[in-house]
């Protein structure tokens, strides 16, 4: 609008998606495309005219599949708002009906015709059989699809909406449509199975008999006996919570607030755990902890006592689930403990409270969002962790493993999981707003436009103490855990032949050299390299679809922000075998159809890890002061121009903390991923496993070692690419400008 | 639908790197079997073939799931391995697709048994005789007698030294669940699993996981199939492995074809070639002890001696059934796993 | 009722040879000594990176002395934190605490000094009423405006009675309007309880407001020390004449010396000024814009090159052959022209000789 010329041409966006629209009609495949779009064979088969790869108005053309030709209509009717003027109401009229009606018909044929012609009793009741079918939705559809929503959102932000700016209305229509997509609509699918009975239909009592069950909600553990699940995940997940928010601050305070020496080293060794394939922490610890454990071991010679299996269940449990999500808190509450400001800290100093009290009333209650977010984090991630309680629960259940265990054990039972992943989802859900309810409405913005002249305090002693002892102890605890998994994978036989060899390594990663080239020959290499893929796919989009969403979150306000801000986090707190399941049954069949290809993989990590970015996002930007992109708006810039040169710049560490946790967590997920990996698209965590269940240790150690390596290797390389943000302040040990 | 255009363009083009580019036939193969096994498989059938394999392997809980999801649309072809009940039960809720193989004259009678038993929907591929190893370490360690029957497990000294899949979610356990009842009789089959449950140090999940727990040393006997035990020995863990004196159940491991498939030309002929003597013989050379179904296949030296071995008559179409298994897993659940240990 | 509740506990400040560098390179202050009096306000000015901020935090304690003694009263603070120090600061953003409230971030130091809760909550009203906040005590900082944060911010170190009160460019966040009244209403409430002050601005016309003395720092060291009236009629150097209010530059020839009262000449214009110690020869002269008189019978040829109208007077670049000068002029409404000639001569205060060179 502040370009004057926009009030008479019409706005580029809205030609771009028109254009957009006419091209997913009549010149992309409409359906999807088996061998895969982008190898482009389909272009030298037949297209535009064989069915399979025709573009909609093919199709139409040679007379079939004419349920498409409705959809015609909002595309010429969009035709109309061009050389309007956005003031003029009928623009956006036209916007909105066209993109309306074009995104609804688009769904409901989609859903409305299937496999097997009309999907629903009633319509071949109505109309007769339909004597034709449809598969899944391909590039021409997905680009119609798009198209009509961005029109359908610039007619909503025509007619005024959030200030009647363009980018926010698009981005939280975007981001409503992806989540309701992808999350709401495979969990709806999934939970609806908790209410079918055996023959089909559906009961509410089949619910309850599977809800009030012993195994679920027992007390036992009270009189010695043993409790139901979801009492075991609680307190574990309450337990892990504070633990892990406890040594995130820990960490995030030595490598902030003390001149200890080795901060990069603990640094390091932090964030070994998050990049850790599954299962091989719980490995290392048997090893370590186990009835043969060559600690155990150690004490039961030294004191001559009988070797218990203490580690199996909640103590084995916990301490390696702490192990893991530690690095979560430390990634969250790092950048929040930087963001204390630190003439905060000063002005407490002169007004007489000591190093202690200046910590407990300004430092600690200022970085209570972080907190608050890691203890969220940390609860959730244990909640829905599978791979630790697997290896180290013994008779300790969670609901978790209950739930894989449920679909795929000898039990088959979909229902019990979908009652299984309620109780789950509310415990996370109730955790989600509990953490609300704790922040309250008080501001804890610290950093402001104004120059900060002043450096953190050191920690006072009393705490530096403490938690210089915690950080030393948990990190010699971490370089042994993590030296026994680097020697097991050098080892002929883990712990029962330490004959020193390579040869785990040779048969996971050989490669030949030959005329033609190299021949990757080693038995690891076909998932490894997928798995980088993937990984390397998901990690940018989960980035950036969490970083607008916090965004949109702590800088817009619009109706229904709350229930936006729920979707967005919903899938964080669902484990991922259930995801996965629920996955497969929402997209096997069209509209939707992409099990079986790297793209639903790829959708997975987005959706699940995508949470972690917006929380990342929100703790810092809620930090960054409004002012900051106020300033910039009124300096000519739009939203996403502020977007893009305030705000993003001065997210670097919240945009490197979501790429990082994005990447690495696709690489070593495991939950969901079982279900959906597929004979071309095999994951190194599923690769691992299988190979843990068949005794090859060596082989799981050495490939796990090696993806440890990678990661480090990767998660160097984006800091080196996102850099650090500069926040103009003076260091403790040496001073920029003073003023 | 979905909004990935501009997400998914980028991701995508890194994806597609790798899709061949030739238009072969092609197989989807689901493995339960073990990962070398199933690679062996998949590759050999190309090298005899020519046809292309698609091999995803997962354990047979994991694929019935996954079948069972994807049925009114499916994605695989053929299900090669696993113990047998999963099978049975896709048979029974009509997953997958009869089909009379020209190779069946070849097999032992249990492998047909197994078809005829489904309507014709799986066969047996390989068996494997229930039973349990113990760490020999840890035996001694313990000055514990070496156990040779089912009854011995059920000694005091035993306590805290027995392992075993909950019959829950493993189908080895629900065998032995199934097996006791069959040999010894309801009642006392249960009385039996009642006095096991006091020596029992935790119910894995997992079917196999008591074994390699008892090789690791973090468990001294664990009940399994005994192709899982030897497996066990041979990998150099201080395994040995029992027959029980009073006779033993076993599976079935099995394969069907999946209905619908997309490729149901490409899956029988792997289907018939697995069942051939050349393709049964690839189990040697993975270290996969189970008996093969072809009559002319070799077997291991190290695989237990089946003729020493007393197998029950295991009614697999009685307990493979879901409401027979319901209802000793109910039972189980109320009279066994709730007492105190 | 505030009078009585907030007093003052004034103590004086002694920097001796205090010197503070930040790693081995930089030097942020070289070496000064400097008192400042017991319920005096002091101003350290100079721009930026002259070490005027680094002299204020060492006051606090929030930098340590690298070398040297630094006293308040008769103790020796140089080593002490700021925890320990009675010393309390305003700093430039405020440094409000966002989770408290008004009362409670102005209660904040009392409840670490020993007062009982309702002497606390007392004291802390007493504070606001003091800066004119009374009723606001339940908000939150981000529900006031900049003003009132600031005024928050005063209350907040006031009511600690502190020796020293410390102001870390207090003003540079107001608007201009807001920001003379608070410098009053800072000036009123220093001179009411007789508190010493120690004041960092690189503002000249705010530190000529309120200052008892101004301390004019460069280069991490001292340049001058005065009274503000001294600083603006006797500046030692070029330096201090030029950052304190404007000052032309022009160079003269000293004629002759008597009782240290020199003759000076430029162009043959003569003018009578104290000598500051100088001797006959080539000198240079600083002279405030208002104090050249255009018109003067007595003078120095120049040329009007600019006249710009600014309401309450007229201002004038003059262009003579030895440079050029800034004036104002008082007379609006007959301004003169550009271009034409006028002989510029000194009012009869106000020229004053550099004692450099």
């Amino acid at each position: 609008m502040r370009n004057v010329s926009s009030e008479t041409t019409a706005h580029p966006a809205l030609i771009f998606w028109i254009v957009a629209g006419w091209v997913g009609f009549c010149l992309l495949p409409w359906y999807g495309v088996e061998d895969g779009f982008f190898s482009f064979e389909w272009l030298v088969d037949g297209y535009p005219f064989d069915e399979d790869y025709a573009p909609a108005a093919f199709l139409i053309g040679q007379g079939e599949k004419l349920w498409l030709t409705p959809l015609l209509i909002p595309l010429i009717i969009s035709l109309f708002a061009l050389g309007r003027k956005k003031s003029d109401p009928l623009y956006a009229k036209i916007l909105i009906a066209s993109g309306a009606l074009g995104f609804g018909w688009l769904i409901a044929q989609g859903f409305g015709i299937g496999i097997r012609g009309y999907n629903y009793e009633w319509l071949t009741a109505l109309f007769g059989d339909l004597g034709d079918r449809q598969f899944g939705m391909g590039y021409g559809a997905l680009l119609l699809a798009s198209a009509y929503l961005f029109l359908f959102t610039q007619g909503i932000a025509a007619r005024g909406a959030i200030n009647g700016d363009v980018f926010v209305v698009s981005a939280i229509g975007g981001v409503i449509v992806i989540v309701t997509v992808f999350v709401f609509f495979p969990i709806a699918k999934m939970l609806l199975a908790a209410f079918i009975t055996e023959e089909g239909g559906y009961s509410a009592s089949v619910f309850a008999s599977k809800f009030f069950d012993d195994r679920l909600w027992g007390l036992g553990c009270l009189s010695g006996g043993r409790c139901g699940a979801a009492w075991n995940s609680l307190f574990l997940a309450i337990t892990v919570g504070i633990l892990t928010t406890v040594l995130g601050l820990v960490f995030a305070l030595v490598v902030t607030r003390s001149g200890f020496r080795y901060k990069r080293a603990l640094r390091a060794l932090t964030v070994l755990p998050i990049i850790t394939p599954p299962f091989v922490i719980g490995l290392a610890l048997i090893l370590l902890f186990g009835l043969s454990g060559s600690v155990t071991q150690f004490f039961a010679d030294l004191f001559g006592v009988q070797p218990t299996r203490w580690l199996y269940g909640m103590p084995g449990v916990l301490i390696a689930q702490t192990l893991a999500f530690t690095p979560i808190a430390f990634l969250v509450l790092i950048g929040v403990v930087e963001g204390v400001s630190p003439s905060m800290e000063e002005a407490a100093q002169t007004l007489r409270a000591n190093r202690w009290q200046t910590f407990r009333t300004v430092s600690l209650p200022l970085m209570r969002p972080g907190l608050a977010n890691a203890f969220l984090l940390g609860f959730i991630e244990s909640m829905a962790d599978f791979g630790n309680p697997l290896v180290l629960g013994g008779n300790f259940d969670v609901l978790s493993t209950e739930i894989f265990f449920a679909i795929v054990g000898a039990q088959y039972d979909q229902g019990r999981a979908a009652v299984l992943a309620m109780v789950l989802l509310f415990f996370t859900l109730s955790a989600f707003y509990a953490q609300r309810m704790w922040l309250g409405k008080k501001s804890y913005t610290t950093v402001s436009g104004k120059g900060d002249a002043g450096v953190h305090p050191l920690m006072p002693n009393g705490l530096a103490i403490p938690v210089f002892i915690a950080a030393i102890t948990w990190g010699l605890f971490t370089v042994v855990v993590y030296g026994m998994i680097l020697y097991g994978s050098v080892v002929e036989l883990w712990g029962v032949n330490n004959t020193l060899t390579f040869k785990h390594y040779v048969t996971a990663f050989s490669v030949r050299f030959e005329e033609t080239g190299i021949r990757w020959t080693g038995a690891a290499w076909d998932s490894f390299w997928t798995t980088i893929y993937i990984a390397a796919a998901a990690a940018p989009l989960t980035a950036i679809v969490g970083l607008i969403t916090a965004y949109l979150l702590t800088r817009q306000s619009f109706a229904g922000k709350n229930a936006f801000e729920f979707g967005t986090m919903l899938s964080f707190a669902i484990p991922g075998t259930v995801i996965g399941v629920s996955y497969i049954l929402a997209f096997n069949v069209p509209p939707i159809e992409i099990t079986g290809t790297g793209i639903i993989l790829i959708v997975s990590f987005i959706f699940r890890n995508m949470p972690v970015g917006v929380r990342a996002g929100i703790a810092s930007m809620s930090q960054l002061d409004k002012s900051l992109d106020e300033s910039s708006l009124t300096l000519g810039a739009n939203s996403w121009q502020t977007f893009r040169r305030v705000i993003l710049p001065l997210l670097k560490p919240a945009i490197l903390a979501a790429l990082v946790y994005s990447f690495v967590r696709a690489m070593t997920a495991i939950s969901a991923v079982i279900f959906l990996v597929s004979a071309e698209y095999d994951m190194a965590t599923s690769y691992i496993i299988g190979r843990v269940e068949n005794n090859d240790y060596g082989l799981a150690i050495a490939y796990s070692t090696t993806l440890i390596f990678v990661m480090l290797a990767a998660v160097g390389l984006l800091q080196l690419l996102v850099g650090r943000t500069q926040i103009g302040r003076r260091t403790q040990f040496g001073a920029k400008e003073q003023t | 639908m979905k909004r990935l255009s501009t997400l998914a363009l980028t991701s995508i083009v890194a994806l597609t790197a790798g899709v061949s580019a030739a238009q072969a036939d092609k197989l989807t193969l689901y493995c339960s079997a073990q990962e070398d096994w199933c690679q062996l498989m998949a590759r050999s059938f190309e090298d005899a073939t020519g046809i292309d394999v698609n091999m995803t392997r997962k354990s047979s809980g994991e694929t019935f799931a996954q079948i069972k999801a994807e049925s009114s649309n499916p994605r695989g072809d053929v299900w090669w391995g696993g113990t047998g009940d999963p099978h049975l039960q896709a048979a029974e809720e009509n997953l997958t697709m009869a089909y009379v193989s020209p190779m069946r004259d070849q097999l032992h009678d249990w492998a047909i048994s197994q078809a005829t038993s489904a309507g014709d929907k799986t066969i047996g591929i390989y068996s494997g005789a229930l039973g349990y190893g113990y760490n020999t370490e840890l035996l001694a360690a313990n000055n514990l007698p070496e156990p040779s029957c089912w009854k011995d497990l059920l000694k005091p000294e035993y306590k805290g030294h027995v392992q075993m899949a909950n019959p829950n979610s493993s189908g080895t356990a629900y065998t032995t669940l199934a097996s006791m009842v069959q040999l010894f009789g309801e009642d006392e089959g249960f009385e039996f699993m009642k006095g096991l449950h006091a020596n029992i140090n935790q119910y894995t999940k997992s079917g196999s996981a008591p074994i390699r727990a008892a090789g690791r040393g973090e468990n001294t006997i664990g009940i399994v199939f005994m192709h899982d035990a030897v497996k066990q020995a041979v990998s150099g863990f201080p395994v040995k492995v029992v027959a029980p004196c009073e006779g033993t159940g076993y599976e079935i491991g099995s394969m069907s074809i999946i209905d619908g498939a997309r490729n149901e030309d490409e899956a029988k002929k792997f289907y018939d070639w697995a069942l051939s003597t050349d393709a049964q013989n690839l189990a040697l050379e993975v270290n996969a002890f189970q008996v093969p179904s072809n009559k002319g296949a070799d077997t291991s030296p190290s695989a237990p001696d089946m003729s020493t071995i007393t197998l029950i008559d295991y009614d697999f179409k009685t307990y493979g059934s879901s409401a027979e298994r319901k209802r000793l897993l109910q039972k189980w659940d109320e009279d066994v796993s709730t007492l105190p240990q | 009722m505030s009078e009585t509740l907030i007093a003052s506990k004034a103590a004086p400040v002694r920097f001796e040879s205090v010197t503070k560098s930040f790693g081995r390179d930089v030097v942020a202050v070289d070496n000064i000594d400097l008192h400042v009096e017991a319920g005096k306000l002091v101003t350290l000015l100079g721009p930026s990176g002259c070490g005027k901020t680094t002299t204020l935090r060492m006051i606090a304690g929030l930098e340590m002395a690298t070398s040297g003694r630094i006293l308040i009263g008769d103790r020796d603070v140089t080593t002490l934190p700021a925890t320990d120090r009675d010393v309390s600061m305003v700093f430039q953003s405020y440094a409000l605490f966002p989770h408290m409230s008004v009362l409670e971030n102005v209660s904040y130091g009392l409840t670490f000094s020993g007062f009982s809760k309702t002497e606390t909550r007392d004291r802390a009203l007493a504070g606001l009423e003091l800066v004119g906040l009374k009723g606001f005590d339940a908000r939150l900082p981000s529900e006031l405006s900049g003003g009132q944060q600031q005024r928050v911010a005063v209350a907040r170190a006031l009511v600690l009675e502190p020796q020293v009160l410390l102001f870390d460019e207090p003003l540079s966040n107001l608007d201009a309007k807001l920001r003379r009244q608070v410098r009053e209403d800072i000036r009123a409430i220093q001179q009411d309880l007789g508190l010493t002050v120690v004041y960092v601005t690189h503002d000249q016309e705010e530190a000529l407001a309120v200052s008892d003395e101004i301390v004019v720092m460069r280069n991490a060291s001292i340049a001058q020390i005065g009274t503000p009236r001294s600083l603006y009629d006797a500046p030692v150097d070029r330096f201090v004449a030029d950052f304190i209010g404007e000052a032309n530059i022009l160079p003269c020839t000293i004629e002759g010396v008597a009782d240290d009262m020199a003759t000076i000449s430029i162009e043959g214009y003569k003018h009578t000024l104290p000598a500051r110690g100088l001797a006959p020869g080539e000198a240079k002269l600083a002279v405030r814009p208002s104090r050249l008189v255009i018109g003067a019978q007595d003078g120095f040829k120049a040329k009007i090159a600019k006249a710009t109208y600014v309401g309450v007077r007229m201002e004038y670049t003059l262009e003579a052959s030895f440079g050029s000068m800034f004036a104002v002029h008082d007379d609006v409404d007959t301004p003169l022209e550009v271009g034409s000639d006028v002989t510029v001569g000194f009012s009869q205060k106000g020229p004053v000789l550099l004692p450099e060179a």
